[in-house]
């Protein structure tokens, strides 16, 4: 699906790979994955190319502070700021999980100058496929 | 424990279970192809000392008629919750159920916005270096601010 990488010249920038992504992006989609311990929010372009990527533990939270919705907003806050300076103005959102973060990164998108256009839940449901893991008993 | 423990049950009942998901978007039931209006969210769960109330403080993302009409649609399954809960937790009685509104986030929200446009706007100020502007900017952000809400997010029905 991605271009193969070259493999010595674009080393110019320091990050290979973005020589392809400095155009601009009006449309985007933002995933939010927000589980009960950790959010993680990436940014991807429509058909699914990962532009930029942001959770709250490399927000500097960790433990018990990466599941609250403070840190889902900063993480937030985080990935949407690499990209309106690339020019995003339109974003879809597909939230997976349950947990905290689904609420707190979705106002902090709305806070930014990011027009939300669908919000969509994407939790993975099986038609009763795999067995799930045991009870917890604590 | 217990209270983090009813959180992740409740949470995963609301994302799983047909009837809850009915009950809080009436639009699931028409199948809406998982296109949203409205996102409710537990955001805490308090315990009582004999474990016998529970308040759910339930967060919903979205205009006012789809917080009203969640809302609603959980206080109206508050004995099927309870069932529901007994069945899956193992508990000497199964608690009476709560369904508390939490506005909590949405205020956050708000104040963290005032503060980022009146952030702003100083760094507006200290740009022109124009003292007239910065009184003149605060009242018409108000009003635009007021009107953007309804128009921003597509319905799909």
């Amino acid at each position: 699906m991605a271009k193969p990488l070259p493999k010595i010249g674009s080393r110019r920038n320091g990050r290979i790979g973005s020589r392809k992504n400095s155009r601009k992006i009006p449309k985007g989609v933002i995933h939010v994955q927000a589980s009960f311990n950790n959010t993680i929010v990436t940014v991807t372009d429509v058909r699914g190319r990962v532009i930029s990527w942001s959770s709250a533990g490399t927000c500097g939270f960790r433990g018990t502070r990466r599941g609250t919705p403070f840190a889902a907003q900063t993480a937030a806050g985080n990935a949407i700021r690499t990209v309106v300076d690339q020019g995003m103005q339109r974003a879809e959102v597909m939230i997976k999980g349950p947990g905290l973060g689904r609420d707190a990164a979705l106002r902090a998108i709305r806070r930014s100058s990011i027009l939300l256009s669908f919000v969509r839940d994407v939790t993975p449901m099986p038609h009763n496929g795999c067995r799930p893991p045991k009870k917890r008993r604590v | 424990m217990v209270a983090k423990q009813i959180q992740r049950e409740l949470s995963d009942m609301l994302l799983t279970d047909k009837v809850l998901q009915y009950a809080v978007l009436p639009e699931a039931a028409l199948g809406a192809d998982r296109y949203l209006s409205s996102l409710t969210t537990i955001s805490d769960v308090e315990v009582s000392a004999d474990l016998q109330v529970v308040k759910v403080y339930v967060s919903v993302f979205g205009d006012d008629r789809g917080k009203e009409v969640a809302i609603a649609g959980l206080k109206s399954k508050a004995k099927y919750v309870r069932s529901e809960l007994g069945r899956r937790m193992k508990l000497r009685l199964s608690p009476e159920i709560r369904f508390i509104e939490d506005e909590s986030l949405e205020r956050g929200s708000r104040v963290i916005a005032i503060l980022d446009r009146i952030k702003a706007s100083k760094e507006n100020v200290l740009d022109e270096d124009d003292e007239f502007s910065e009184s003149s900017d605060s009242p018409q952000d108000d009003r635009d601010w007021e009107g953007d809400d309804p128009d921003d997010i597509i319905y799909v029905k």
